[in-house]
């Protein structure tokens, strides 16, 4: 297994843990009203988000910059990853204009909470889509070449 | 796949059978792409292709091989 290969599989399982875990924080601490109001809530979700991309970004670029590690065909399949990526945060934006258009229309307007909501959960969509999208790549290139 | 085949595994045996892992040094890339490249499941740049023939000491058509 190709080192980059190790690492989308690790960045998959942290990211599906990260979400679950933000989804868990945001849920028990009573949602998006009560994100909006309290403040201490906000930082803990900050420190989530913030730390949960610093640890992913570590994981990818530790390994970019060592010819032994990482080379043009693994730069290939990450490039290739882009596409399931742009696919899954277009995918997860509109799920969030729907949702949103429709559970706010009668109101006419929807709360401003939300567009923070909408950028983390498109940073936690992306991270997650390009892992995937890495391990999708290696496993075209060893079936079809 | 562009019909792109290769004398690797074959070169790698006529010198003092190299090791997948000893070529991948002298090309500067991945024991894994040396066993992508030897499986025909990947086609490598030019550059990765000139590394690998000068590890071998031989000219790029001794290594690849184009078939129409």
């Amino acid at each position: 297994m190709a080192t980059l290969q190790k690492r989308a599989l690790y960045g998959l399982v942290f990211g599906v843990v990260w979400a679950a875990a933000m989804a868990a924080v945001f849920f028990v601490k009573g949602g998006a009203s009560a994100f909006d109001e309290d403040r201490g809530f906000r930082l803990i979700i900050d420190g989530l988000w913030i730390g949960g991309l610093v640890l992913y970004l570590a994981l990818f670029t530790t390994i970019m910059r060592r010819p032994t590690k990482f080379d043009e065909r693994d730069r290939t399949i990450m490039d290739r990853s882009a596409r399931v990526q742009w696919l899954a945060v277009i995918l997860s934006l509109v799920a969030w204009i729907v949702g949103l258009s429709e559970g706010y229309h009668s109101e006419g307007q929807i709360p401003v909470v939300f567009l923070y909501l909408i950028f983390i959960s498109t940073l936690v969509v992306s991270s997650v889509a390009q892992c995937t999208g890495i391990l999708i790549g290696y496993w075209r290139m060893n079936r079809n070449g | 796949m562009a019909n792109i085949r290769n004398r690797i595994r074959r070169l790698r045996f006529d010198h003092d059978e190299m090791t997948q892992e000893e070529l991948a040094n002298l090309a500067g890339c991945t024991r894994q792409t040396i066993i992508a490249l030897e499986q025909g499941k990947y086609v490598p740049s030019i550059e990765l292709a000139f590394k690998i023939a000068r590890a071998f000491g031989v000219s790029l058509e001794e290594v690849f091989q184009y078939e129409e």
